[in-house]
């Protein structure tokens, strides 16, 4: 089966990070844009189609949680998984509340990683796929009015 | 030692049988029942045969010297006052005994009155002298007991702090030895004559992070705040969920673990996850101390106004030396790399912030058995770093938790 690259964007202000990790994900077959900021990431999915955002809580300036409200009301339908360095979980669930699709503390299990994206562009799928059902429906009725 | 003055213990040293008598029968009219010696030697003998408040001594004495037996008196019961008797001559007798220690000197012939008064006085300064020492005995307790406390308290928020920034590195390395394990597994470096070498170094990194994670998590469990996650919760069915968890470790090691549960215990208003952690690391623990063949019992009692959790193992126990120190953070017995030192850190935390309590009870070779106390409901106050701390500091002072 050829793998279908899931478009990701990474944003956390740890640079070492971000970099290793986009490596990472590009090897096993994954499309990652790197982001340094919670402004960053919202211009960037202004600009770019993105399925799942890895999103780190906390951050300098734009923390996560606000980043992820903002992405949610702008971006409804991208996926955002919340990423934890500091053992808040707390925050992880509230994210989830608010829309995240899960989350991972850092540092972060690969495998369980790659599972969790993979799930998450899944919901994206399906989610995009449900929508362009009900639109072609409303074609289907609009024409059928005629 | 009594504060009532009938009471004071008293000892007659002198040489002169018929003064000593004539004394003796004056102090009992008075209720006063004094020991009595005829010389240096007598006189330290009925001491060590049995104590005494204060000692009334004549300083001219054949052989040992009033003096000499003071210093003898003073260096082995500090606590013992001595009244000198001197002759009418020699004040300078009386005046040397003061300087080595004695309470004063009376010159004979003495008057009783006086002499009554003084040994009174001898004694209420040993009554004030007892008060200090207890009273510097229990500062130094307290003084210590809170600096215990609080190195307790300053070295868990810098753990945590620590815990807190390692995080992210230890992400880098993790993602970087990732990288580079990926690197070594493309077709074009297939041949590389170190890839063995390399691959074995990337895992060591990998369990090296694995490692610190596993620290760092368990610190930040410790002060991991609560949500709103109190609920009814079903003890016996919540130790049967948490045992089926160890249950296989157990059997590989050819250890039966058994649930007993003495009916009724009611549910009881708690977190079900934390509890469970709180099994969990006891249960852990109770595995790794048993040897094949031994046995773990887990027991639910209902009490009054919650439930008693034991835990008990027959495994190779805890020594007496070890016993005040399992609760402390990063005190460990096992290899490094096997126990972070946290386990029972973060489970007396925990309990703490749910109400309970926890208690240990071991010797060596004989198992060890732990106790919980768990509330029947606990209203969990406002979260925050210096409860925990606050439960560990009242611990410690051996308060009982509410």
């Amino acid at each position: 089966m050829i793998k279908i690259p899931t478009r990701v964007l990474l944003v956390d202000d740890e640079v070492d990070f971000v970099e290793m990790l986009s490596l990472r994900l590009n090897e096993v077959g994954e499309r990652v844009t790197p982001a340094y900021s919670g402004r960053e990431c919202l211009e960037i999915l202004g600009q770019k189609s993105i399925d799942v955002v890895i999103l780190d809580i906390r951050m300098p300036g734009m923390d996560g949680i606000e980043t992820l409200r903002e992405i949610k009301k702008r971006f409804p339908l991208v996926e955002v998984m919340m990423l934890t360095g500091h053992g808040t979980t707390e925050t992880a669930v509230e994210g989830m509340k608010l829309g995240a699709f899960d989350y991972l503390m850092k540092p972060a299990d690969f495998d369980e990683l790659r599972l969790k994206l993979e799930n998450a562009r899944k919901r994206k799928d399906e989610q995009e796929e449900r929508i362009r059902k009900a639109e072609a429906r409303l074609l289907l009725r609009k024409s059928g009015d005629i | 030692m009594s504060d009532k003055k009938d009471d004071i213990k008293l000892l007659l040293v002198d040489d002169e049988s018929d003064f000593r008598q004539a004394l003796i029968r004056r102090f009992g009219r008075r209720g006063l029942n004094p020991e009595q010696a005829g010389n240096g030697p007598e006189c330290l003998a009925v001491l060590a045969a049995r104590p005494v408040d204060v000692v009334v001594m004549d300083v001219k004495m054949p052989g040992m010297t009033g003096i000499e037996v003071l210093a003898r008196i003073k260096e082995k019961y500090p606590c013992t006052e001595v009244i000198l008797l001197t002759g009418h001559a020699s004040t300078q007798d009386g005046v040397d005994g003061i300087k080595s220690g004695a309470f004063d000197y009376l010159t004979k012939p003495i008057e009783f009155e006086h002499l009554l008064s003084k040994i009174g006085q001898a004694y209420e300064k040993i009554l004030r002298e007892a008060e200090k020492l207890k009273e510097a005995e229990f500062r130094a307790k307290v003084e210590q007991q809170m600096a215990a406390a609080e190195r307790l308290a300053s070295l868990g928020t810098l753990a945590v702090g620590i815990a807190h920034e390692i995080n992210n590195p230890l992400a880098i390395i993790r993602e970087s030895a990732g990288w580079l394990t990926l690197l070594l597994k493309r077709k074009e470096l297939s041949d590389f004559p170190g890839r063995k070498d390399f691959e074995l170094a990337l895992e060591k990194i990998e369990k090296g992070v694995d490692r610190a994670k596993r620290i760092t998590h368990q610190l930040l469990g410790f002060v991991r705040k609560q949500g709103s996650a109190f609920t009814q919760v079903n003890l016996p069915e919540l130790a049967d969920e948490t045992i089926e968890l160890v249950r296989k470790e157990a059997l590989d090691k050819g250890i039966a673990v058994e649930l007993k549960v003495e009916d009724p215990v009611a549910g009881i208003w708690s977190d079900p996850y934390q509890l469970r952690q709180v099994l969990l690391n006891l249960l852990t623990n109770a595995v790794h101390a048993t040897a094949k063949g031994g046995s773990i019992t887990v027991m639910l009692r209902p009490l009054k106004e919650g439930v008693q959790l034991t835990v008990r193992d027959t495994g190779t126990g805890i020594p007496r030396e070890n016993l005040g120190h399992i609760f402390d953070p990063f005190f460990s017995t096992k290899n490094p790399g096997e126990g972070t030192g946290l386990g029972l850190f973060v489970t007396r935390g925990i309990l703490g912030r749910l109400g309970g309590h926890i208690e240990v009870e071991s010797s060596l070779g004989q198992g060890a058995t732990f106790r919980v106390w768990l509330p029947q409901r606990h209203e969990p106050g406002i979260d925050s770093v210096q409860d925990d701390y606050a439960n560990i500091l009242k611990q410690i002072k051996g308060e009982q938790l509410p």
